[in-house]
Formats: structure tokens, sequence, C-alpha cells
């Protein structure tokens, strides 16, 4: 193994600190605090990156109090499923590593759900994967043999729309998009108009005197997610118009650092995107998808339930636990994705679920096991 | 360091450069550092006067050393770009990130038969040979693309050590993909930054995204901080010491930008001058949540020249 000396003095972190920065507040346009004095900080030491939530001071409070100050309870084994199935409405899914993998079933998965909808159970799946609409994910519901409607989908392509139709964007303003086919088409549903998208992969900048990037100044907000159609230009765009265009919003559907594309191995998440745009705009992006809350006081409004009804299960826990906990949420981890029982159980983790076991269909296992 | 810091954080603010201060400064100081984007230069364009400047103070005996983050060219391919815009400088007087990657691997004794993947341009891949090291990626990675159908794999050398990742206007998923596999499945793998400037002014119409964006991007899905050799790191400084032994309080810094360049002086305990003529406006400077304060700032570098020549 590696291993370096390095002088303190010698090697220094600037802009890292941005990430611990519990000035770090999320209003719109705001610019990030620059804290001048990189020598403390130790680059080599791994960090959880600030994770973003919505406006609401509450919810960052609560996000810095949950991952410092309170004593957190280990998660527990689940032993008994009916006990955990029995004190809730509704089950909100995450989809990669908990439904499916890239484009594989997980085992036992339609019979679990089967069986809580004959429970009377509502089903929610809330993904942060922006490359579909709800609809496209409807039919890959349908493809994988699963009985789930479009209205039962959250994704964070459907987040990013249903933002900006809560807080009245102007039908008149234009959206940059940097980021996939679903992004583009829940705007188009939602009536807005947008520019960008994948086809601005094939566009080239050349750096040579005299030529000039041209953006348009009726964009009012630049929403990215997920994109491997990703290049320079699109960033170039993007930072136009954050920075020049007064009061353009800066959206993003999720910060995930990786994702499941392929059930083979992980894959650069959306939180690179964003990470890029943060990095040239140095501002802050308001985040739709988890562990925002956004969806969850969106689906809680829209089918009447309260969220203590709630069991929030996922396989990550910055992302859907966290969502789980900040909504005041049960939440279950499951460890049939991103997540291992080492690292739930690792002295660095901060985020504990209410219970963890391996895969949904345990739902049916266990209680199999007990009878 | 860090009491020379918050001394000058506790200073008043900056002071707009007078002929007095100008003259006391080229009394007092041996050695001249110029950032390059933004002070000598706007993409290829020279601004006015720095030819005419930097003639004067070398007449002077001053030292002239050029410390950049662009980490696009090798510090050869600089020398070439300075010789093309009509000044003459020698590679030694330059100093790179690209150059200060290189270095880093370099003082650190990074093992030979590892290799380095590179998010980054030209000049790296130059340094990095130039080192005895073995690049992997650069520009040509920029045309590839992720095949991510169901049964396909996305390889990578198990043998990259370090992955290093400045300026690329090449950028794109294949490389952003590589550079997170390296360093989140080679154990050990360094992960290093030439700097991370947000914007900068890569042509002389506009500013463009600097390398904070692709070093902002693999943090993102990393989750790691990366060692950064480039300002404000004062890394470099420790060559630039042993090359031209003066003392830092006899040198002064000249950039454009606060949190890279004047940083950079401050923290090596050099004077500081700020210039106007790239990416940093006078509000900028006195936004409220601005720490950072130079001990002069003046319009453009060749206020250096004329100043101290003309009656205000």
């Amino acid at each position: 193994m590696l291993t370096i000396k390095l002088s303190a003095a010698a090697v220094c972190s600037s802009s890292s600190t941005h990430f611990l920065n519990p000035r770090c507040r999320l209003r719109f346009n705001k610019r990030i605090p620059f804290l001048s004095n990189p020598s403390l900080f130790n680059p080599l030491r791994p960090i959880a990156e600030c994770s973003s939530f919505s406006a609401k001071k509450n919810s960052a409070r609560k996000m810095d109090s949950s991952a410092s100050s309170r004593i957190v309870a280990a998660a527990e084994q689940l032993k008994d499923p009916d006990q955990l199935i029995d004190s809730v409405e509704t089950f909100i899914f995450d989809c990669d590593g908990v439904i499916w993998k890239g484009d594989k079933l997980i085992d036992g998965v339609p019979e679990t759900l089967d069986m809580l909808r004959s429970k009377g159970k509502r089903l929610v799946f809330v993904t942060n994967n922006s490359t579909k609409s709800r609809k496209q994910y409807g039919k890959k519901f349908e493809t994988l043999g699963l009985n789930v409607s479009e209205e039962e989908i959250f994704a964070s392509s459907f987040a990013a729309a249903a933002y900006l139709k809560s807080i009245d964007f102007p039908k008149d303003k234009k959206i940059y998009v940097v980021g996939e086919e679903g992004i583009l088409k829940e705007l188009d549903l939602a009536g807005f108009q947008y520019i960008g998208g994948p086809e601005d992969g094939d566009k080239k900048i050349e750096l040579k005197p005299g030529f000039l990037m041209e953006h348009d100044e009726d964009v009012g907000a630049v929403v990215v997610g997920f994109d491997r159609y990703f290049n320079y230009y699109k960033i170039q765009y993007a930072t136009l118009c954050i920075r020049e265009n007064p009061g353009c919003l800066f959206i993003a559907t999720n910060r995930d650092a990786v994702t499941h594309l392929t059930d083979a191995q992980e894959w650069a998440g959306g939180g690179s995107m964003v990470g890029a745009v943060r990095g040239s705009t140095q501002r802050e992006p308001h985040v739709v998808g988890k562990p925002s809350t956004f969806m969850m006081d969106y689906l809680a409004k829209e089918f009447h339930i309260s969220k203590s009804q709630i069991c929030m299960v996922g396989d990550r826990l910055d992302t859907d636990i966290l969502f789980g906990q900040n909504g005041g949420c049960k939440t279950l981890l499951v460890l049939s994705g991103v997540t291992s029982l080492p690292m739930l159980q690792s002295p660095d983790n901060t985020i504990q679920p209410d219970f963890y076991t391996n895969k949904i269909s345990d739902f049916l296992s266990l209680k199999a096991a007990t009878v | 360091m860090a009491t020379e810091l918050s001394q000058s954080t506790l200073k008043e603010k900056s002071q707009r450069l007078t002929p007095q201060d100008t003259q006391s400064l080229l009394d007092s100081v041996d050695a001249f550092l110029f950032d390059c984007d933004g002070v000598i230069w706007k993409g290829d364009s020279l601004i006015d006067g720095v030819s005419d400047t930097l003639d004067f103070l070398r007449s002077m005996g001053k030292k002239l050393v050029f410390v950049t983050n662009n980490s696009t060219k090798s510090r050869r391919q600089y020398a070439k770009k300075f010789h093309s815009v009509g000044i003459s400088v020698s590679e030694d007087e330059i100093f790179s990130s690209s150059f200060a990657a290189a270095m880093y691997l370099k003082v650190n004794k990074f093992p030979k038969e590892k290799k380095v993947y590179v998010i980054g341009e030209e000049g790296i891949l130059e340094e990095l040979e130039l080192a005895g090291f073995t690049p992997l990626g650069g520009p040509e990675d920029g045309k590839k693309t992720a095949n991510m159908k169901r049964n396909s794999f996305f390889e990578h050398d198990k043998n990259v050590g370090a992955v290093v990742v400045g300026l690329d206007q090449y950028i794109n998923f294949y490389k952003l993909q590589y550079g997170t596999l390296c360093i989140r499945e080679n154990p050990g793998c360094l992960f290093i930054a030439t700097n991370r400037d947000a914007v900068g002014n890569l042509t002389d119409l506009q500013e463009w995204p600097g390398a904070g964006c692709m070093v902002a991007a693999i943090c993102g899905t990393t989750q790691k901080d990366p060692i950064v050799v480039g300002k404000p790191s004062t890394f470099l400084m420790d060559f630039l010491l042993e090359k031209f032994n003066i003392p830092t309080s006899k040198m002064c810094m000249v950039g454009d930008r606060l949190d890279t360049d004047i940083l950079f002086g401050q923290n090596s305990g050099c004077r500081t001058l700020l210039v106007f003529s790239g990416v940093t406006k006078e509000s900028d400077l006195q936004d409220p949540l601005n720490q950072i304060h130079p001990e002069y700032m003046t319009t453009t570098l060749s206020d250096i020249l004329y100043l101290p020549n003309n009656q205000f």
C-alpha cells in the first residue's frame, strides 16, 4: 500500500471546506462563503459531502444535529416484519438496489409487493434516477412483470418539474437542462420550455481568440441531473446562465455519488454533474431529490397521508434513509444494493435506520420462518 | 503561517496602489511572482502594457517568476507561449500546476511501476512523462464513450496508483467513471488536483469553467477531498525557494484571484497585489463574505510601470 508523508504546511486543500461549512445555507443563488484557511484541512481524510435539502432552515438544522450531536441508536435487524407492516399505511420504495439492479429484478420482489397490496398498503416508488420520466418508469415496471402505475412513481425528473410548478416558475422563462430524456419529458408535460439536454452532448467549443459563447438570457433556471452526455459546453452554458441571468435558479435532481446503472458495478452518479456546476458557479443547488424532503411533502399532500404512517425502504443511507428520517417516517435499510452490513456498522457511519434486512422479500421469508 | 494569515485579515482593507506605494514596493521586493491568466494575458491576447512592465522590472534587476494554475500546458509549452506573444521567459522561471503535480509524485516517491490516470490536458501528460511516470487518459479519452449494455463491464487499470485532475475541456462521462473507479477501488489510490479555480479567462472575451469543476465532479463521486498542489497550496513555493534563495518577505505575488493567488502569497509570507484585469472585480473584494484582503490592489499590471512615472 502506498504511503505518503505530507507536510501540513506544504499541502492544503482550498475550497474543500465548503462541504463541512455549517453556515452552508440553501437559499437560491446564495454564494458559498469562502473559508480562507485551508491549511487546517487534512486532504486525505474521506468526508461525506454536505447533502443539500429543501430551503427550509429547520431541515438543514436537523441534518446538522442528526449528523453530529444526537446519540443515534443502532439499527435493529428486522425480525418481525408483521409488526412493521401493521404499523404503517404506506411503503415508499427506492428502486435501484431495492426493486431492481440495472435491468434485473431482485428475487422475490413481485410476491412481496403483491402481499403488501393484499394487506391494503399503499405503495409508492421514489427514485433519484432522473434519466426516465414517470411514464418511462411505468414501462420498465411493466417489462419486469410488476403491477405499478405511473401515479405511484416519483422520479427526481418529475420532482424537478413539480418543484418549478410549486414555485410558479413563469411559463415564459426557459429552463436549461444538463441531463437526459426523463427531465425533458417531465418539463414538457408540466408545460415548461426547455433547452439543452442530450443533444448538447454533441456541441463543441473552441478556446480561441474572438470566440464568444452566447447563452439565452431568458433562461430562468438550470436543472442538473445525471448525464451520460456531459461535456464542457454544457458546464459553460449552465455556468453562464447561473452567473449572468439575474435570479437564475440552480436546481439539482439529486447528488448521488454513484449509481447502479448496470447490475455488475457502480457508475459515477448525478453528484458529479452537480458537483461540476457547483465548482464553476460556487453556488449551492436546490436539491429536489432524496434526501431533500420535497418529494415526501409532495406525496404526503397528494395522497393525504401522515408521515408517521410511512415506512421508507432503501439501500442508501445518505439519500434513502436520511430522506425517511428527515420526513419523520420509519426507515428500513435493505442490503441488496449499495450498502453492506460493515458499512452500516462502521464507526464512521452516523445514519442509523430503524431496521435493516437483506432484501424486501424477507417480509415473506421471515414471516414464513415465524409460523 | 497561521499568524501571518490572521494578521493580514485583521489589517485595514486593501490599499489602492499609489505612486509612493509602487516605489516602496519596487525598493523592497526582489522577486515578482505573476499569475498568468487575467494578469499577463487573456486566452492568447496579451494584456496592454505587460511587455514593457516586465522589461522594466528586469532592467531593475528584479527576478520574475510565473506561477500559474492552468495545467493545460507544460513549462516548456508555456515558455513557447510567452515567446509567441513577444516576451522572453525561460522554462525554469515558470511554475505551472502541471509541473506541480509531477513534482508532488516525485517528492513523495510515487513508484514508477504504478500508473497515473489523468483527467486533464497535454500539459499534465508531458510533465508526468518528463518526471519518468506513466500517464493514462488525457485528451484522447475525450473521444471514448462508456458502454452500458447489460452484460458489459467498464474496466479500469488496477495498477493506477494516482488520479490527477486538472482543467479539462474534453471532460466526459467516460473519464468521470474511470477516475471514480480508480479512486474508489484501487487501494491507496491518490486523488490529486492541480488546482480548484472556479473559472478563468481562457479566452479574451469571457470566463470559462476552471479545474474547480472537474475536481468537484470527482469529489462528488468519491466523497473524498483531493490533495491540491497548485495555488493556494504552498507546495510550489518550496521549489521557488530552492531555485531563487530569496526570502518570501521580499517577494510580491501579483494575481487576479483572491482564493488562489492572494491566499498563496499570504500563506507563503509574501507581499500581495491584486489586479482587476482578470476574474475579480472591486465589488468581489468588498463583498462582506470575502475574508481575503491583499495588501494592495490596482487596475492592471502595467500600473507598476506607469504609476511612479506619472503625477497623480
